[in-house]
């Protein structure tokens, strides 16, 4: 009978806590396009990432490079105003070869995180 | 008969279970999240919540009982890389265990510790820190085995994420190892024990125990992100299959202890949600001093940093300026 009640009240605090828990967190790369490690027969004009949780566009960035370590996007990432889990940049236009994208990405409540990630254009 | 089982009872209860580190973590470095593990501690400073952690095993007694296990732990930042952690536990010992064989049920002593991250590198996803762990004696009930006297417990601690291996080697780069190493002594180095049943006393060496412990683990949040996004449903890129880890050898004073290694090799798998975390893993003693038969154990983890961003979740400390401008393409 005490398990029972140990055990019911240690799920009721549980529940509590998992329904208490606000929308923001560390914003991990949700996904991208071109897709993580993915293989593209037409060069993209833009990386787009997509994060879990809103960013801060003034701490947000990302950089495009190719395999000798030179950058190959424009130069400024944008927030997406309307949907601001999603960013992107515009590249220019890529030749067959592997880059790699780095992203390092401040969330609303003020978590940074950063990562890297590689795709190839053409076989 | 019965006092002589306790005692034996006791001294595996101190070596299984008073040095078993159950304080956790969760930690980010670069590329990499570490989660918060079960068995051992990582690397990681952090404020959080693992509530409940609850195990159920067979003890490696003789006869053998079962022991339930529920217990919480705080862990709360002073500074960014500087935190300290509270954490009890509730123990209920199953017929025929207990001192007269009959059960027991009551707290272990109380543990709290200090940890200091040292350093932290993104480019190899590597974290190391050390920490001060204090069981604080005369804080639990004897019954379930909680010693009379304090023991502390200086540990370091390290993980290192595999991301840096060459895109030629992307299928091992999820794979990330942790590990722990700390070296338990008591405050005092013997025990009274009267005897219940014709009131003699006899005197007990404390022993000082090496506590050892590690985790090897693929992260599939890792894949997806950062190697090859294979499209799977949602619920397989949270999860990281992990095994750990934990054993403790008596090295010092081991008069009365022996020095037999003891522990378990935990098997399991960890979800990994955006503010909170769910673990469950087998519980496979290496030896039957270790435990009789396979227990399990599982854990809710709340990471109060992303739950409470602006309040608790923050270092008492804290630097005021969240960011500066990143530096990329490293």
């Amino acid at each position: 009978m005490i398990m029972h009640r140990i055990i019911a009240s240690l799920a009721a605090l549980a529940s509590l806590m998992l329904a208490m828990t606000p929308a923001d967190a560390h914003a991990h790369l949700g996904h991208a396009n071109p897709r993580v490690g993915s293989s593209v027969q037409t060069a993209p004009r833009e990386v787009t990432l997509w994060f879990t949780e809103k960013l801060e566009p003034a701490f947000s960035r990302i950089e495009v490079r190719d395999a000798s370590g030179k950058r190959v996007d424009t130069g400024k990432a944008m927030v997406d105003t309307a949907n601001p889990v999603e960013m992107r940049i515009a590249v220019k236009p890529l030749p067959p070869g592997t880059y790699k994208v780095f992203w390092h990405v401040l969330s609303v409540d003020t978590h940074t995180t950063e990562g890297n990630f590689s795709f190839r254009v053409g076989r | 008969m019965s006092h002589s089982i306790w005692r034996v009872a006791l001294c595996g209860l101190v070596i299984g279970f008073l040095y078993l580190d159950h304080a956790r973590a969760h930690e980010i470095a670069g590329n990499r999240f570490f989660p918060a593990t079960l068995a051992i501690d990582d690397p990681g400073v952090n404020d959080e919540m693992a509530f409940p952690t609850i195990s159920a095993f067979k003890t490696g007694d003789d006869p053998s009982a079962k022991e339930l296990d529920i217990s919480g732990e705080f862990a709360k930042r002073i500074t960014d890389d500087f935190a300290v952690s509270f954490e009890p536990t509730w123990t209920h010992i199953s017929r025929p265990g207990g001192p007269n064989m009959n059960g027991a049920s009551g707290f272990q002593n109380l543990e709290t510790a200090l940890k200091y991250r040292f350093s932290k590198n993104a480019d190899h996803e590597f974290v190391a820190s050390v920490g001060f762990n204090i069981e604080w004696g005369h804080s639990g009930a004897e019954a379930v085995g909680a010693e009379p006297v304090t023991s502390y417990t200086p540990t370091a601690f390290f993980g290192k994420g595999f991301g840096d291996l060459p895109d030629s080697m992307g299928w091992a780069r999820p794979f990330a190892i942790t590990g722990q190493i700390g070296y338990a002594f008591p405050n005092s180095r013997t025990t009274s024990i009267v005897d219940p049943d014709d009131g003699s006393i006899e005197i007990e060496t404390n022993p000082d125990v090496l506590v050892w412990g590690g985790s090897l683990q693929y992260s599939m949040p890792y894949l997806k992100s950062s190697v090859k996004d294979l499209g799977l449903p949602d619920f397989f890129n949270h999860l990281i299959p992990i095994v750990e880890f934990s054993m403790q050898t008596p090295a010092g004073h081991t008069i009365d202890s022996g020095t037999l290694t003891t522990g378990t090799i935990n098997p399991g798998v960890i979800w990994v949600g955006d503010k909170y975390q769910i673990g469950v893993e087998a519980v496979i003693p290496v030896n039957r001093e270790s435990g009789k038969n396979v227990g399990v154990i599982g854990q809710l983890h709340f990471y109060l940093d992303d739950i409470f961003p602006n309040s608790i979740g923050r270092p008492l400390l804290a630097s005021s300026a969240p960011a500066g401008r990143p530096t990329l393409g490293r």
